[in-house]
């Protein structure tokens, strides 16, 4: 098998089972299923023969002519190297067990066939981002996941919340969307190209062509996918789906879209716009991790922890990019950035992607229980879910040593305490933060005594969901370990990640273990376990109140929507109809009116009429264009 | 072996169709004359025969459908394998005596700037004239007959050289219109009528005198597009011929501020007749100026572009503002319409190959994802009893298939990658950025976002949420999924594999506006692909 066949199937096999579930398995959630399981795992083992000896480990690009108009050609092709390559195991990998533990965890619902259809473009549309040679295809790619994003969180249809949510993140990421493609347009006028291979060229050779605004333009598909400031609020509605979904798009793949998407354009960012970048990363990480303790939910808490990490992300990638710009001599300093981000976008993937799906065993056992405050004392009911769960609190948390996440946070906060003190400070008490919230979390809802009858009665989960658990919760803990992972895959967390070395390892490591292990005590303190109230909310009514405000985006927002725009639209076509329709048009009809009798005559409201008028005004016209009437004239 | 198969098999096709192309003229020119004559036949034989079943009324019917459906998808074919390098295909011309004094012959013939919209034409007529049969409407005769009095005109419009028939079909497609929804429309369907009649014979009007103005002074011998082309050399009074043509054919594509007429007309009309008025017909005008206007009249599009700049951001904003307020689906639809003919224009503004050649592809997939929501909106109304968007809600658990449908068609609409609409925009956008006005760019593309707003909450308002209101006949019937399907599956191919259209357009735009350049739009100070 040559690379091209292999990746073409790889991305084609999802759409495939997405089509002939349409066609045939509708109704048949069975079928649905298998195509669906069947495709993610032609997937994973097409991308485990890629990374086990199929693939080499050098950049491979093939490509064809998708469209030309004029002087605007438009390619589609793929471009396997490093990064990619990474990228299209996290999405093999975790999007397989996600997949199987659907199986079990949509078991009684009504509407699978439109489920796993939607699971099968969504697959198609994230391997389209990860495998493109170029930013167009790029684009329409990122718009398809925003498509099947739509579909799958507006999959409870009758709820309104589904309405709301699915619309919401649809257009709010084509408003990041507006900037992306303007800046995808200028980088192709300005370059002549949109192919990241000849684009890197073009700026090895031309780095003047490069502006901060063009960065900036990109970077707003960024704030749109990945959901950062002040375009993350559609992210925690997007929880309204259901939670494999957010597992899988939410919280490990989609959204990370645009933490890859940096990676693969690394070299279109100024040093100013790298610094803008790498503070919203900042921004959003702790704003979302203060507003994740207002939460009852446990799936908002965690739809508030991933954006809380996005914002790790990019701001490790803005600051990784920085310094290797200024500190790094290093053979790899030009890659800091994207290793530090894509390490962290990794290890996020295997333990966020753990906590949605423990969650999902949670409130499957609780029959659709979410309030945590409503559960408590799981542990003796599930103690499966409980034990991965706890795997994947340490990860997150990072725990020395034991947890993916202390590896993959610690080499964002080493660029950060190397390139900025202020960020450098934030990350690190959003680091404890983290803990904390997640601390909270586990404690409230694991462990204690049950809290209400649903909790009472909640049962370990079937197979479909534990295999998937155990599995991810391996990952979580190991994650951090090069082992993990196939030879060919260590480039990038191997050799990119910037790594603290004498000195700075010690402080490191002794930051993360404070704050994570202090925040997870905290926790236990604070909350207490099992608890069914919010001592925060008791105790500290202002800070709580804070945290609950969500800074009043959502507010502003929905003003804006419903006073401004909404107004707007309402008044111009209120001016429509006054000005041009009724001014306009039916004056000068009454002008004409005006004119005499025969004017009126003409007028006579019958449709006939006016088709009799019209054919001899026809005739006539014709008559004077063959110059029929030359004659009588002269 | 596996692969090779399919190679071999898509070869030995694609060889039949060039030498189709090559060795039968006679054949092919006679198809393309069938493809208007046939519609017409029926009509008129529907017309004058006695007493008929209504089964046989409804197999006239769709013979007359799907007869220039079917040749115009079998020319298409022979076109793209058979004329890679362009000009007119399929050509023949009959002498009709007197006419011919004045230049005036029946002349038709198709080349890549012709061939979407002809496409278009037949692949909207068979789905048109299959939901018509289906519709249970009362005098289905009489519907049948002007539906394709209608479809023959269409056929007629873009596959005629010669201009005088080039606008004589437009007449006979546009009059049945007046006449259908006068008969059939829904509430307000007189005064509609009323309006939509005045308001568009004055735009024929005024296009006819923009034609007439243009021949005179082009000094050509025939009336023809190819004989016009070739004698204008440097026509006088450009700015005001261009002009008329202009306006005339704005206010049959429903340019801002003519744009009165058609969210009405839309809404009213019974669904067919919309779909092929909106979806077809209204093309007329701008193919018309992409034809004509534009390569004939360099100059004057010149003049006017910085005019018709304002009038196709007034199509795309405001009436996109517009389309947000509605709270009907179907004069959603309708003004969503004409905010979509804004990019078109825009495209044209742009003046580049990749403005125009994205604007003939834009309008080629508005034609049929238009008149795919048209269809699926009458159903939507058939259901819920009504299309106000307060009394629809939670179709989606009713009917999921329509659901589906629906979905997509708005998606395709708002120009989602993966339907044909997409390439179209896109290239647009592209094509602005070019333009000596780059920061365009940056207000069309706000269009994107109000697009997304008003089609998503259609979508919400109608098939999420609580069931409510009254639902009847279940969901959507495989008669009516039938013509869905076609338009849905042709925009999605399109838009998977765009070179079908996107070739031949491309040829024959490099042909017409090469030379054609008035004022060079790309600026230069950026490197271009070429360099």
């Amino acid at each position: 098998m040559d690379l091209g066949t292999v990746l073409s199937v790889i991305l084609l096999a999802p759409l495939v089972a997405a089509g002939l579930i349409w066609i045939l398995a509708r109704q048949r959630a069975a079928l649905a299923m298998t195509l669906s399981l069947g495709a993610a795992a032609t997937i994973l083992c097409l991308s485990l023969w890629l990374f086990f000896g199929g693939w080499d480990g050098s950049a491979f690009e093939i490509s064809t002519e998708w469209l030309t108009l004029g002087s605007l050609t438009l390619d589609v092709g793929f471009l396997l190297n490093d990064l990619s390559a990474l990228m299209l195991f996290i999405v093999a990998f975790v999007g397989f067990w996600i997949h199987l533990f659907s199986v079990g965890y949509m078991n009684d619902d009504k509407a699978r066939g439109r489920f796993f259809g939607g699971l099968s473009i969504f697959m198609f549309s994230m391997l389209g981002i990860v495998l493109a040679n170029n930013l167009f295809m790029m684009f329409i790619f990122w718009e398809l996941v925003g498509f099947s994003s739509y579909m799958l969180i507006g999959h409870y249809l009758d709820t309104d919340e589904a309405a709301q949510a699915s619309k919401k993140a649809f257009i709010v990421n084509r408003v990041g969307d507006f900037g992306f493609l303007i800046g995808i347009i200028i980088t192709y006028w300005t370059f002549g190209t949109v192919n990241f291979n000849e684009l890197r060229e073009v700026v090895g050779t031309q780095p003047q062509l490069v502006t901060t605004l063009m960065g900036l333009l990109l970077f707003c598909g960024v704030l749109g996918k990945s959901a950062q400031m002040p375009l993350h609020v559609w992210l925690p509605d997007a929880m309204a789906g259901p939670t494999p979904i957010s597992a899988l798009i939410h919280a490990a793949t989609m959204v990370a879209a645009g933490v890859y998407f940096l990676g693969r354009s690394f070299f279109l960012f100024t040093e100013e716009a790298l610094h803008i970048v790498a503070w919203v990363g900042v921004v959003t990480a702790v704003s979302a991790a203060l507003w994740a303790f207002a939460q009852r939910d446990i799936k908002k808490i965690l739809a508030y922890s991933t954006l809380s990490q996005l914002g790790y992300m990019v701001a490790g990638f803005g600051l990784g990019s920085l310094y290797g710009l200024h500190h790094g001599d290093a053979h790899n300093a030009l890659y800091y950035g994207i290793g530090a981000s894509m390490f962290h976008l990794t290890t996020h993937a295997f333990f966020k992607a753990l906590l949605f799906l423990g969650s999902g065993s949670v409130i499957h056992a609780c029959h659709h229980e979410q309030d945590i405050f409503k559960m408590g004392g799981l542990w003796k009911k599930m103690p499966l879910t409980t034990l991965t769960f706890a795997a994947g609190v340490i990860a997150i948390a990072g725990v020395p040593f034991i947890a993916a996440g202390f590896f993959s946070k610690d080499a964002i906060l080493y660029v950060a305490m190397k390139t900025s003190q202020p960020a450098f400070y934030i990350l690190t008490g959003t680091a404890l933060l983290t803990a904390l919230y997640m601390g909270r979390l586990f404690f409230i809802a694991f462990l204690g005594k049950p809290n209400s009858e649903s909790a009472e009665h909640a049962h370990e989960s079937p197979w479909t969901i534990v295999l998937p658990l155990l599995v991810l919760a391996v990952f979580s803990i190991g994650g951090g370990y090069m082992i993990m992972y196939p030879v060919t895959l260590q480039e990038v967390m191997g050799h990119w990640v910037p790594h603290p070395h004498g000195k700075d390892h010690t402080t490191m490591i002794i930051i993360s273990a404070v704050a994570s292990i202090v925040g997870l005590v905290l926790a236990r303190i604070i909350y207490g376990a099992g608890a069914a109230t919010d001592k925060l909310e008791k105790t500290l009514p202002p800070v709580f109140a804070i945290s609950r405000s969500r800074f009043y985006f959502d507010e502003v927002y929905g003003y804006y929507v419903k006073k401004v725009q909404d107004r707007l639209a309402d008044v111009v076509a209120f001016l429509d109809t006054l000005f041009i329709s009724g001014v306009l048009v039916r004056g000068s009809a009454a002008v004409a009116g005006l004119l005499g009798v025969t004017a009126r005559r003409l007028h006579t409201g019958s449709v006939s009429t006016y088709v009799w008028w019209f054919f001899a005004g026809l005739v006539l016209f014709g008559a004077y264009a063959g110059g029929f009437f030359d004659g009588i004239i002269q | 072996m596996t692969t090779q198969l399919p190679i071999a098999l898509l070869g030995g096709i694609g060889e039949f169709l060039t030498s189709a192309g090559h060795n039968q003229p006679v054949l092919n020119a006679l198809l393309l004359m069938l493809a208007i004559v046939v519609p017409l036949v029926v009509a008129l034989a529907l017309a004058i025969s006695g007493a008929l079943s209504e089964r046989a009324v409804k197999v006239c019917g769709a013979i007359g459908f799907l007869v220039p459906g079917l040749i115009s998808l079998w020319l298409a074919a022979v076109y793209i394998s058979a004329f890679p390098f362009g000009g007119y295909a399929f050509e023949m011309s009959a002498d009709l005596g007197l006419l011919e004094r004045f230049g005036i012959q029946l002349h038709l013939g198709l080349n890549g700037l012709a061939l979407p919209f002809y496409v278009m034409a037949g692949l909207v007529g068979m789905a048109a004239g299959l939901y018509a049969i289906q519709s249970g409407v009362e005098r289905l005769r009489l519907y049948l007959i002007l539906l394709l009095v209608m479809q023959g005109g269409l056929m007629g419009v873009f596959s005629s050289i010669d201009v005088l028939f080039f606008y004589f079909f437009h007449e006979f497609a546009l009059i049945p219109t007046f006449i259908m929804i006068a008969l059939w429309g829904r509430t307000g369907r007189k005064a509609v009528a009323i309006e939509v009649t005045i308001y568009l014979t004055f735009g024929a009007m005024i296009t006819l005198a923009g034609l007439i103005a243009l021949y005179l002074f082009s000094g050509a011998e025939q009336f023809n597009m190819i004989a016009m082309r070739e004698a204008i050399v440097e026509a006088p009074y450009q700015g005001t011929i261009f002009g008329l043509l202009l306006i005339g054919f704005g206010v049959l594509v429903s340019l801002f501020p003519f744009h009165t007429w058609a969210p009405r007309a839309y809404a009213t009309a019974p669904a067919p007749a919309a779909m092929l008025h909106a979806g077809v017909l209204k093309k007329f005008g701008l193919y018309g100026l992409i034809q004509l206007a534009y390569p004939l009249l360099p100059q004057g599009a010149a003049d006017w572009a910085p005019l018709l700049l304002w009038l196709a951001l007034g199509n795309l904003l405001i009436i996109g503002f517009v389309t947000m307020s509605q709270r009907d689906l179907k004069l959603m639809l309708g003004n969503a319409s004409v905010m979509h003919m804004g990019y078109a224009f825009l495209g044209l503004y742009a003046y580049s190959t990749v403005g125009i050649g994205a604007a003939i592809m834009m309008l080629f997939a508005h034609g049929l994802s238009v008149a795919l929501l048209f269809l699926l909106a009458d159903v939507v109304e058939k259901r819920g009893g009504t299309a106000d968007f307060k009394e629809l809600g939670g179709m989606g658990l009713r009917a999921p298939v329509l659901m589906g449908l629906f979905t997509a068609a708005m998606l395709a609409s708002i120009g989602l990658p993966g339907f044909a609409n997409f390439w179209g925009e896109l290239g647009i956008f592209v094509a602005l950025f070019a333009s000596d006005t780059p920061w365009v760019l940056y207000l069309a593309l706000i269009g994107i976002v109000i697009s997304a707003v008003y089609g998503l909450r259609a979508v919400a308002s109608v098939f999420f949420g609580e069931a409510k209101g009254e639902f009847k006949g279940g969901d959507i019937t495989p008669a009516e999924k039938a013509p869905a399907l076609l338009l849905l599956i042709s925009l999605f191919v399109i838009g998977l594999w765009p070179k079908v259209v996107s070739d031949p357009v491309n040829e024959s735009v490099n042909r017409s506006f090469k030379d054609a350049v008035p004022t060079v739009t790309a600026s230069t100070d950026e490197p271009t692909l070429s360099e």
